[in-house]
């Protein structure tokens, strides 16, 4: 009796079964993170290209505005808009003027008017 | 025969070693051997290389205000093949981009897989056109980056800054001399993309980054340029001559300060221009300068000691036959001295001087003044203007030439030449380019001033200069051109036309006034010259044409430079008004 109940019986070598379980698990996680991380790069990839895309759209914008600022300062267009009245030039009033006691300068560098009532047009 | 079990296991297991060294020496025929083959192909189909445009660099004046610069545009392209509903696409492109419908309709019922539709549209059409082939779900359309180039100014400086043509080649003007420099140069990178062509990021290979074009910066300033323009377009409108150019430039530097030319051409519709309105007359047109050329005749004179300034040379009482021809002053003069040669602008004094000299003496005085000889200015097309050698020179040109007929200059040349007497002789190079930089500011050259030569002594210069303020008097042909305030000096000329088809056109003149200010200190020479005014002949003078327009150009140049008036004349002016007119200025 006890002979064949000794047949039925199989030993479980718990150390290979948990040695088999570790390399079994090791290589699953080694796939998966392998997977994972080929997934993390193509997304951070994806990131990366988005954010070029956005830079390259900002700097576009700047361009364009710094283009319309250039356009819309330069002197061909305050001029045009001078003539069209949407801005004027108003002689400073008196009170306005804030004068300083004149220091006494150096000839060299001594601001002085010029005046051609002849040449004005 | 009979094989037994152990036999037969041998030969099938030879089989399959037979079967797999096939297998594995194709493998290395196809890895290894056929690797850059295989490899080439399969590229060919994922990788290309993608061009990383360089920006143009922008050209900005002296103050660093922006003269040209770019936009960014989008080119839309079709590719035939891949239009899923043509009629549909047709209407919804002919009506955003403003085609004409048939002409998109031909385009896009034929089978090429690359069909320009438009180039340069704003950024904002094709966003709007993108959004709505999307909300309809049509194919087939593109759009392809690119950059225009756009001019602030318009008008203004045309024909220094130039342009460029839609492959952004600079083929004109500061555009296209520097070139080079404003171009830049393309970067690449080579990228994968997967079967429904996006990009794989991942699999990114060399890479070579874009170095943008450098800065350009002019020693133009815009403030004069501005003054300069306004009284050209004020003049072209009084005179309507047929072509008219004022230059301003720095004598102690050679920089140009302003250039200006009529006709002129909008650089944002360049399209529309004609070739006459492209043409930068400072540079590329000769004329003969007039009575402006005796500077150089006196100059050589004293720089010779031929003569001194309060020297008399008899001026024949107003005619003069020399070589068989009649010399004529536009007075009958007596005796007048050197200075007043040039005050009075006397055509026999003048040729009396260059009697003296002699053939061969004046041609080297004419050439080393620069005429002859492109300036070398930074500017393409320059002409070096017409001097012929004295060999070839009839009996009468020693009379003729120092009166500035029979030779060809360029404004530019004569502006040049006044330089040398207004800084004490020496012949700059004319320069328009001030400094290249780095679009972050870092100065790649800085061009400093060239001296040429020494043309004539600092004495003689001071001696010319001399003259050349009596010219600006009561006493002299150019009274018009003073300026309250400054003591002026300078010189007219009054040229009758040089007919294409022979001798010189009736009644048709090219008058000028070229001269400096301050006299004793100049800060900047301005030539005016103005081909074919329609006044009354009576009028029709350097003096009272050219004189009056370089007056209010030099005015207001001396208040925008902030310039000190005379001391005499400060003196009379009171302080209130100093006060007042500073605070105002500021």
């Amino acid at each position: 009796m006890n002979r064949s109940r000794r047949k039925n019986w199989n030993t479980v070598n718990a150390a290979s079964l948990a040695r088999w379980i570790v390399l079994t698990g090791f290589l699953a996680l080694t796939g998966l993170s392998y997977v994972y991380l080929t997934l993390q790069l193509y997304h951070l990839g994806d990131r990366k290209k988005a954010l070029e895309t956005e830079v390259a759209n900002l700097r576009m914008q700047n361009e364009v505005a710094s283009a319309q600022i250039a356009a819309l300062t330069s002197r061909s267009a305050l001029q045009r808009r001078l003539k069209e009245g949407y801005l004027k030039m108003i002689p400073i009033a008196e009170h306005n003027i804030v004068r300083l006691t004149l220091p006494a300068r150096n000839q060299e560098d001594t601001v002085q008017p010029v005046s051609n009532q002849r040449g004005a047009r | 025969m009979k094989w037994n079990s152990r036999t037969r296991c041998a030969i099938v297991c030879l089989g399959f070693v037979l079967l797999f060294s096939a297998f594995s020496f194709r493998l290395i025929y196809l890895q290894m051997i056929k690797h850059d083959q295989y490899a080439g192909l399969a590229a060919e189909k994922h990788v290309y290389k993608q061009p990383i445009f360089a920006e143009r660099g922008t050209i900005l004046d002296a103050n660093n205000e922006v003269l040209a610069h770019n936009v960014p545009v989008e080119t839309v392209v079709a590719d035939a093949t891949h239009l899923t509903e043509v009629e549909a696409t047709v209407d919804l492109v002919s009506g955003e981009l403003k085609l004409p419908r048939a002409d998109v309709s031909e385009k896009l019922h034929s089978d090429r897989r690359y069909i320009v539709l438009k180039r340069e549209v704003p950024k904002a059409i094709t966003d709007s056109l993108r959004q709505k082939l999307r909300a309809k779900n049509l194919r087939g359309i593109y759009f392809e980056q690119d950059a225009t180039r756009i001019y602030p100014n318009g008008v203004m400086l045309c024909h220094v800054i130039g342009f460029t043509d839609f492959e952004h080649r600079g083929i004109q003007g500061v555009e296209g001399s520097l070139d080079d420099y404003l171009r830049g140069q393309d970067g690449y990178r080579y990228i994968e993309h997967n079967r429904a062509g996006q990009e794989l990021v991942l699999y990114r290979g060399q890479e070579r980054a874009q170095r943008n074009g450098y800065q350009v910066h002019l020693t133009i300033d815009l403030n004069l340029q501005n003054i300069v323009e306004n009284e050209l377009d004020a003049a072209m409108r009084e005179y309507s001559p047929k072509k008219a150019t004022i230059i301003l430039m720095r004598p102690q530097t050679g920089e140009i300060l302003a250039m200006a030319n009529r006709p002129a051409f909008d650089l944002n519709r360049r399209s529309d221009a004609k070739p006459e309105q492209m043409k930068n007359r400072a540079i590329c047109d000769m004329m003969e300068p007039g009575s402006t050329f005796k500077i150089v005749t006196a100059a050589a004179a004293l720089n010779e000691h031929k003569f001194r300034l309060d020297s008399y040379i008899f001026c024949e009482k107003g005619v003069w036959n020399y070589g068989g021809t009649a010399l004529h002053d536009h007075a009958a003069f007596s005796d007048l001295s050197v200075k007043d040669i040039l005050v009075k602008s006397s055509n026999i004094g003048a040729a009396k001087l260059a009697v003296s000299l002699g053939d061969q003496k004046f041609y080297e005085y004419i050439r080393r003044f620069g005429f002859g000889e492109r300036t070398g200015i930074e500017l393409p097309g320059e002409i070096p203007g017409l001097i012929r050698s004295p060999q070839s020179w009839s009996k009468i040109s020693i009379t003729h030439i120092p009166m500035g007929h029979e030779i060809g200059v360029t404004p530019l040349q004569m502006t040049a030449a006044m330089c040398a007497v207004a800084n004490g002789g020496k012949l700059m190079t004319p320069r328009i380019v001030k400094s290249i930089t780095t679009s972050d500011g870092k100065t790649v050259s800085s061009l400093s001033p060239i001296a040429l030569r020494q043309v004539i002594s600092p004495e003689t210069a001071t001696q010319i200069g001399t003259a050349l303020r009596g010219v600006v008097s009561d006493r002299g042909t150019a009274a018009a051109a003073a300026v309250p305030g400054f003591i002026i000096a300078g010189k007219t000329g009054t040229a009758q036309k040089v007919d294409p088809r022979g001798g010189y056109e009736k009644g048709q003149y090219v008058v000028s006034f070229c001269g400096y200010l301050p006299a004793d200190r100049p800060e900047f020479v301005g030539l005016v010259v103005l081909d074919g005014a329609q006044t009354k002949p009576e009028l029709n003078y350097g003096g009272l044409v050219a004189g009056p327009i370089f007056s209010r150009i030099a005015e207001k140049a001396a208040r925008y430079l902030d310039l000190e008036p005379h001391e005499e004349i400060r003196k009379a002016i009171p302080v209130e008004r100093v006060a007042l007119t500073n605070a105002s200025r500021h």
